[in-house]
């Protein structure tokens, strides 16, 4: 096994790049972190969770579908080069299973699929949270993961498309597998109240045990800003609209809609099967922690911690659990 | 992708978010700025779709000229050459006070500050103003009369540290968002909350107290509320006595208004008075929030006072997690107003009337015979283009036709100019009426400034090329001054602009893009060592003593009577903004409101046999609209609300052009209205 520092990495990445189109952590001129290419910005591999989900390098907030001239049709086209995204946490990766899984099963989604086909997904974990602080390691389910031991990165690679990544690598250290059992013991031992926490709110959904007033106290501090969706790496709800693009030319777009806005379920008879802002709450929390466990088997969240950070008012969906759970056991 | 750092195009609170745009140079999204100090990494929906109507295929892209009664296409070459051309004509004409300039506060500083340089150096008059004075042109009148300065005291930061927040004709979660929000968390944290308002406004939800008083009864409650404060001893005596003056004279006219007198004017109880005197005068850190409730009315900028007075009684200033607070509703309406677009001050609130300030600035501009006495403003512009006095409109960034009083009126004032020149980012009902339309960048294609409710300068960055030949309106002012015969408006960048701009204005004295950075300083900022005044009036107020203003409650001009039995106030709403221009132009935004709307209580409808979304006329003395109605008991019996966003159903056609006597504002949130149900 490999060990590299972040010299080794910035040039396997630059290498990399000759077969993907890269998007690695860079550092924007405030300081926040995002996803972009090497030349975009200073690569800033630790400090946690990137702000933004990085699920949007699939399904960003806005994406042409078609444009339709005449009565020719033309879908967007795939990307030249596939994607490589470096920086998802553990919990991103499981989010992003999530919705590769959303986007395949019944209707599948082309403009997603094709971007995320040949892809590439990098996982930084280890000691390379906000601070230092230790972010659990993936249950690889993504192709490479470097595992941050305070020094260097460990290389590890999870599927076939990972070992080749490894092997174009530059630079790097051979180091024993010492330090990786050490951290694979500390990410074990991580604390998981959280996922107990929302497990708990879970059943409590699921056992109808959580009467309607709870919504309406939280509704009430609700402002509708739809960033708990917009940030959530597993809402997956789009809106589409189209613009003229020129004398009989329709160009069709989507959009990252909300459940949390009146109109998302809104009928055209002006009926609203979800009117009421209690209602709305409610499906957001009650959706990912209840109707998707029944659906799929799971929650449909992995505690990325996105939503809670977002919410301007604190009532994502830790918050709302906790309240939850305080208040009826 | 590419990712920009930038300031909300929207409301005043004024969040940084990055623009992203991808390799095709269209912009595809926003992401937040974690580090941002008031966004915070957070939004509101608007935030979030800021990008949205940037690059909507309705843009202006040429300019266009009146030939035969059309508008139709032309080069910017002769579009220019007619705007300078027929402006000095009506100049020589009928005089430099036959034209006026529409400066806004949807553009950067610079622009205003450009603006206003064009009216007084170019064409030597004071006719310059913009939409402030239709939102808080009461605040900077009362205030600044007050204290010294008509801005927002503290900072957005201070909301979380106040014990008592007052919020009185602010719809704060919808218009001002991410200042809502934080009132929400104070009230969690265990800060008491009182709402006046008539509507019951998410605020009213968790408010320990909510005032339904009548509208326009404000200065009424205010003045009861400081009756029982004295009465029971709960003012400050050592801040009244070290730090303000005129205290006799207005403690005279609070005797008149004890609570029982107050309640039958406002139409609630005289407890609900008594105890949000309590509430906010036994507070450790009351805070007053206020907006467009308070500065809309014949008597706003009273209003205002009675606010001020209140927070004086009190001795609620100087620190943090107090003060009064009015929240500018635009992007840069602050900064607009800080720039001297406005009838009587250069930037910084310099007098026109003051022949050493005019002096100063003969000598920067390369000027002589400023002119001395104040000009016209928005509304008595209007008014005297519709008396054939004004000649000539100039407007950058506003439209009249949707956001002034009493829509005839103003299409009648327009109509009757010799000449209009109109630069937009969108065809409005305002464009229609013009000879010449230039096409301008909207905030995503330029550089510049924007100053924020809480008087932090930000900047706005460029994040995508212009759409179509549009360009900024700084660079079209300043050959519109070139055309015009003036040398002394030539710049490269807006950078070189805010410079000049700092070396005029003492408050933005040290403020330069370098020293903006990426969050922003707060004014005032007199010199390049200083950091910015988050909290004014630490120690003393601006002006050294605040004055107590003693103030007589005065009802509204237009009262319901038989044949328009009802009130109508008319406000925004959260997916809308203004004029409706940008977000009627953004998918979800306009998906979440497709019509013109008026909320009517339940008891009313049921009266009128009214149903809810059900089609009705809303008319008044000045004329009629449809709308849907919204029935509810959002609004109290008696009052309907309509937002003003809609041009399909434009609830300034309505409105009336009633004025305050001091700021001229007009009175949008009291007119007589009668409603029934569509045929
Ligand atoms: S923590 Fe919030 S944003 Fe993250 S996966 Fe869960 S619901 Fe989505
Ligand atoms: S982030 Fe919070 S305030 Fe915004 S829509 Fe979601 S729950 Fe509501
Ligand atoms: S709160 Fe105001 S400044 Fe902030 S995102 Fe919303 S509209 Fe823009």
């Amino acid at each position: 096994m490999k060990a590299y520092d972040e010299t080794d990495l910035a040039l396997s990445f630059q290498a990399l790049g000759a077969d993907y189109d890269v998007r690695v952590p860079i550092l924007l001129s405030d300081g926040t972190r995002s996803l972009g290419r090497l030349e975009e910005g200073k690569m800033a591999l630790a400090g946690g969770k990137l702000g933004a989900k990085p699920t949007s390098v699939f399904f960003p907030q806005m994406d042409l579908v078609f444009q339709q001239k005449g009565t020719n049709v033309r879908m967007q086209a795939p990307p030249s080069k596939p994607l490589m995204v470096v920086g998802l946490t553990a919990q991103d990766a499981d989010c992003l299973a999530f919705l590769d899984r959303f986007f395949s099963t019944n209707f599948k989604d082309d403009l997603y699929r094709q971007k995320r086909m040949n892809s590439a997904v990098v996982v930084l974990s280890g000691k390379c949270g906000r601070d230092g602080e230790m972010l659990r390691l993936s249950s690889g389910n993504c192709d490479l993961e470097l595992v941050f031991d305070g020094d260097r990165y460990l290389a590890l690679a999870h599927s076939q498309t990972g070992k080749a990544m490894a092997e174009k690598m530059k630079g790097g250290l051979e180091t024993d597998e010492i330090s990786l059992g050490r951290l694979q013991r500390e990410s074990k031992a991580l604390p998981d109240d959280e996922l107990k926490l929302l497990q708990r709110a879970s059943s409590l959904l699921l056992d109808n045990k959580v009467p309607e007033d709870f919504w309406v106290d939280i509704s009430n501090r609700c402002i509708a800003c739809t960033a708990c969706n917009l940030a959530c790496p597993t809402c997956n709800c789009f809106d589409v609209f189209d613009w003229k693009c020129g004398d009989s030319c329709v160009n069709r777009y989507r959009l990252w809609d909300s459940c949390q806005l009146d109109g998302f379920m809104r009928e055209a008879s002006g009926h609203n099967p979800m009117g009421t802002e209690a209602l709305r709450t409610r499906r957001r929390i009650h959706h990912k922690l209840a109707a998707d466990v029944i659906r799929w088997g799971q929650m449909g969240c992995f505690l990325c911690g996105r939503c809670d950070e977002v919410c301007p008012t604190g009532i994502g969906i830790k918050a709302v659990s906790r309240e939850m759970v305080e208040k009826y056991g | 992708m590419k990712r920009v750092l930038t300031t909300c195009t929207y409301c005043g609170v004024g969040c940084g978010f990055y623009l992203v745009s991808n390799d095709e140079g269209q912009l595809v999204g926003v992401e937040a700025s974690r580090e941002h100090p008031v966004a915070q990494g957070q939004l509101c929906v608007k935030g979030w779709n800021a990008f949205q109507f940037v690059q909507h295929p309705d843009r202006l892209k040429q300019p266009l000229i009146r030939r035969n009664g059309q508008l139709s296409p032309a080069f910017w070459d002769e579009s220019m050459k007619t705007i300078a051309g027929r402006l000095k004509e009506i100049q020589r004409k009928h005089g430099n006070d036959s034209i006026a300039f529409f400066a806004s506060a949807k553009t950067s500083n610079e622009e205003n500050y450009l603006m206003m340089k064009l009216a007084r150096a170019v064409f030597k008059t004071n006719n310059v103003d913009h939409c402030a004075r239709l939102c808080h042109a009461s605040t900077v009148v009362g205030l600044a009369q007050m204290f010294g300065s008509g801005a927002m005291t503290n900072s957005i930061s201070c909301v979380e540290q106040a014990d008592c927040i007052l919020v009185i004709g602010s719809n704060t979660t919808e218009q001002h968002p991410l200042i809502g929000s934080r009132i929400v968390k104070a009230v969690r944290k265990g800060a008491k909350l009182i709402v006046a308002d008539n509507r019951k406004i998410r605020l009213a939800r968790l408010a320990g107290l909510h005032i339904r008083h009548r509208n326009g009864t404000d200065v009424a409650l205010l003045n009861s509320m400081m009756n029982v404060i004295i009465r029971e001893g709960l003012e400050n005596k050592e801040f009244i006595a070290d730090r303000t003056e005129k205290y006799e004279e207005f403690r005279k006219v609070v005797e008149k208004y004890p609570p029982e007198k107050g309640a039958s004017i406002c139409g609630v109880t005289a407890e609900e008075i008594v105890q949000a005197a309590r509430i906010y005068a036994q507070a450790k850190n009351a805070m007053i929030v206020y907006s467009m409730g308070i500065t809309q009315h014949t008597h706003g900028v009273d209003n205002v006072r009675s606010c001020g007075n209140l927070a004086m009684l009190t001795g609620n200033y100087g620190r943090p997690g107090v003060g009064v607070n009015p929240l500018r509703g635009q992007n840069n309406v602050q900064g607009a107003c800080d720039m001297g677009a406005l009838p009587n001050v250069f930037s910084g609130y310099q007098a026109v009337t003051d022949a050493a300030i005019r002096q100063k600035f003969e000598k920067a501009w390369g000027v002589e015979g400023l002119p001395d006495t104040p000009g016209l403003a928005v509304t008595t512009a209007l008014d005297a283009a519709a008396e054939g006095k004004l000649k000539a409109l100039y407007i950058m960034g506003e439209n009249p036709m949707m956001s002034d009083p009493d829509q005839n009126h103003v299409r009648k004032a327009l109509e009757n100019l010799e000449f209009l020149a109109v630069q937009d980012i969108f065809e409005t009902p305002t464009t229609q009426l013009a000879h010449v339309v230039l096409p301008a960048t909207s905030w995503a294609e330029k550089d510049g400034t924007f100053t924020s409710t809480e008087r932090r300068v930000q900047r706005i960055r460029t994040a995508i090329e212009p759409v179509g030949e549009s360009r900024p309106d700084w660079r079209i002012l300043c050959d519109v001054a070139m055309l015009a015969g003036y040398g002394g408006m030539k710049y490269d960048s807006p950078k070189e602009i805010l410079d000049e701009v700092a070396s005029v204005t003492p408050s933005y004295g040290g403020i330069t893009f370098e020293r903006i950075g990426q969050f922003g300083l707060q004014w005032p900022c007199p010199n390049k060592e200083h950091a910015g005044t988050p909290i004014l009036h630490v120690g003393k107020f601006t002006r050294g003593k605040g004055v107590f203003a003693a103030v007589d409650y005065r009802p509204s001009v237009e009262l319901p009577d038989d044949e328009y039995p009802y009130v109508l106030s008319t406000g925004r709403i959260y997916f809308h903004y203004h004029t409706g221009t940008m977000t009627r132009r953004s998918k979800l935004l306009d998906r979440e409101e497709r019509f013109p709307f008026v909320e009517v209580n339940e008891n009313d409808a049921r009266r009128l046999k009214i149903r809810d979304r059900q089609w009705v006329c809303v008319s008044t003395r000045r004329g009629e609209v449809k709308a849907q109605a919204r029935v509810a008991d959002v609004v109290p019996p008696g009052v309907l609300f309509m937002p003003f966003h809609f041009e399909e159903g434009a609830a300034n056609v309505l409105t009336i052009n009633a004025l305050d006597p001091e700021a001229k504002i007009p009175e949008f949130k009291v007119c007589a209205a009668a409603i029934r149900s569509t045929p």
